[in-house]
């Protein structure tokens, strides 16, 4: 079953598309950057845009720093809200159905299908903009670079970090993916379902620049997302990022709850 | 399937976020234990505290917007802005503040020999040397430190005690602070102390008139482990910009040289006696004590004019015979031109009556 859903997922040209289009502004910024030489002043634009000019190989982080406000959230919308609601457009929901498995187990296997989907999109713009980023700019393979807390850090540190900063970045996106998944299971339209779950990011990002919606800031889906910066501050910051995994653990665990409530008992009828 | 089981799923979601919900309530109304400690006593543990070695995560928030955002940034932003802050603290001169932002932070390194100033948006380090006049920095914002400040000249008939509370997990004495001078602007300061180290937790300072704190500082998290040296050390990176340090001292001694007749300090304001500050020129005066403080600054005349002009425009300032006078919270300023002398600033934690009785005496005119 999970097989099946994940063939299905990246045997369609449109994940393929999705993917290379978020990769797109990445490598637009990377060759405006080359050419004009003008890198943001330090502490503005996206986090470490400032410092890819002297180091290339901390373009993968600035790429997810790009990606992660709009784009990153947008194709996961899209794919988790597709999930359900176009197998029920497309009319196969029904046959789907139809085969002795449980709905219980095909909702398990969409969601695996959509976060195999949030690992690779991570990973492959993250790979792209090392790519870029050593191509483009200087590496610098022995002196790796500075914390943020400005400390110097090895080059195994730097990756290590780098990786760990991956790995939250695509756990941020599982908030995202279980709205998308849960509204996929309410409406038939996927359109409406990915709407949905921006939505809802959309009205978190803008409640967060409120000082009147800081009581409710912490439970906020994209509180956290920027703290994979306090991956590379010395001593690590962990708390952020141990809230921010919580906070993700919290959303995905209650939405597919209320999805396994509302889907196994739905009436199926396209 | 029936609508039964249907229910019985729906009320399975309504549990789990019913629980979700309540959990941060709950925490939050653990009750503090409270111990029979007289605030005398209190008093004395927290302003005792500075050899406490610790680390933790603290964030202030003050509601003091000054219009110096032009000429003082950082201060302006230290008492308007919430402030997250990551310390450690190994002693009175071997501690570590880093000012955290979403994208960067700022780390303030004290070692006995002076301090060095990290920031990573401009990537440059600055060494100063210890100076007995300042500005206001991140780590006076720390909870420990600006409670054993404000802690520190208060007398036993000001102090009383106000229960306990839960701060960064740990149960918290409170302890307020109610000044008796006449010209106070601060209405109470809360302490929140430590029982078991005397750590001051948490620094609540409202102003006369006020409901909501001027200045809120606390600890959100905080271990009493001894922090390793190699965190609160540091050595500038290879790639960063080294700059001298700021001299204020010097800049203030500039303006006050300048001056062809100074104004002769008195040795009383607005009913506050002038104190001796050690290292400071004898043309800026700091008068009060305690929580109560009045400082006399001479300004350099460049400074003067761009003060002027920015005082003039910010809303609520009035202007009288002595000069143009703005509050914030519970801090007043007066910039005052004596005639045949410089400009001089009066900044402190006084009444707007207070100041202008002040402006007036330097002045010369009747108040």
């Amino acid at each position: 079953m999970i097989g099946v859903e994940l063939r299905k997922t990246f045997g369609r040209p449109r994940t393929w598309t999705t993917i290379a289009v978020l990769n797109a502004l990445p490598v637009l910024v990377a060759v405006l950057l080359r050419i004009t030489d003008l890198a943001p002043r330090p502490g503005e634009g996206p986090p470490f845009l400032s410092a890819v000019l002297t180091n290339g190989q901390l373009y993968p982080l600035a790429a997810l720093a790009i990606v992660l406000p709009l784009f990153l959230p947008i194709a996961v919308a899209v794919v988790s809200g597709d999930a359900v609601a176009g197998e029920a457009q497309a009319g196969t929901l029904r046959y789907l159905l139809a085969r002795p498995v449980g709905r219980t187990r095909l909702l398990v296997a969409k969601l695996v299908a959509v976060l195999a989907f949030v690992l690779v999109t991570v990973v492959v713009v993250a790979a792209v903009g090392y790519l870029v980023g050593t191509l483009l700019f200087d590496a610098q393979p022995v002196a790796a670079g500075t914390s943020v807390s400005g400390t110097s850090l090895t080059a195994e540190q730097l990756a290590g970090r780098t990786l760990l900063a991956i790995g939250y970045v695509a756990v941020s996106m599982l908030g995202v993916a279980a709205f998308g998944l849960f509204f996929s299971t309410l409406t038939d339209s996927p359109l409406a379902a990915a709407l949905g779950a921006l939505a809802v990011l959309v009205t978190s990002s803008l409640l967060l620049t409120l000082d009147a919606a800081s009581p409710i800031a912490p439970y906020l889906p994209t509180r956290y997302w920027l703290a994979f910066v306090d991956l590379f501050r010395d001593p690590v910051l962990w708390r952020d990022v141990v809230r921010g995994l919580a906070l993700q653990g919290v959303y995905v665990g209650v939405l597919l709850t209320a999805a396994w409530a509302n889907f196994t008992t739905k009436d199926v009828t396209s | 399937m029936s609508g039964h089981g249907r229910a019985r799923r729906w009320a399975v979601v309504a549990a789990l976020v019913a629980v979700l919900l309540a959990l941060p309530a709950l925490v939050g109304a653990l009750p503090a234990e409270d111990a029979d400690v007289p605030a005398a006593e209190l008093r004395a543990a927290a302003v005792a505290s500075a050899g406490v070695a610790f680390s933790g995560y603290a964030v202030s928030a003050g509601g003091l917007s000054l219009p110096v955002s032009e000429q003082l940034p950082g201060v302006a932003d230290l008492l308007s802005d919430r402030t997250a802050m990551r310390v450690w603290w190994r002693g009175p001169d071997e501690h570590r503040v880093d000012v955290v932002g979403a994208a960067g932070e700022t780390g303030v390194h004290t070692d006995p020999g002076g301090t060095w100033t990290w920031e990573f948006e401009s990537a440059t380090a600055r060494r100063d040397a210890p100076a007995a006049l300042a500005l206001p920095a991140p780590p006076d914002l720390v909870p420990a430190a600006l409670g054993r400040r404000l802690l520190s000249e208060a007398t036993d008939d000001e102090l009383s005690r106000i229960g306990a509370r839960r701060v960064a997990g740990r149960d918290a004495l409170g302890l307020r602070l109610v000044p008796a001078a006449p010209a106070a602007s601060v209405a109470r300061v809360d302490v929140w102390v430590d029982g078991g180290t005397g750590l001051p937790l948490a620094v609540e300072v409202v102003a006369d008139g006020a409901t909501v704190p001027a200045l809120d500082t606390r600890f959100l998290d905080v271990d009493l482990a001894t922090p390793p040296a190699g965190v609160v050390a540091f050595t500038p990176p290879a790639e960063a910009r080294v700059l001298p340090g700021e001299d204020t001292g010097g800049l203030l001694r500039e303006a006050a040289d300048r001056e062809l007749s100074p104004v002769r300090l008195p040795a009383e304001l607005a009913g506050l006696a002038r104190r001796a500050v050690d290292g400071a020129p004898a043309t800026v005066g700091l008068y009060g004590s305690g929580v109560t403080l009045l400082a006399v600054a001479p300004l350099p005349g460049r400074l003067a004019a761009g003060l002027r002009s920015t005082l003039a425009a910010a809303p609520g300032a009035v202007r009288d015979g002595s000069g143009t006078r703005i509050t914030a919270g519970p801090l007043g300023l007066v910039l005052v031109e004596p005639p045949r002398s410089g400009a001089y600033l009066l900044v402190g934690t006084v009444t707007p009556d207070a100041l202008a009785e002040a402006a007036a005496t330097l002045t010369g005119a009747p108040s």
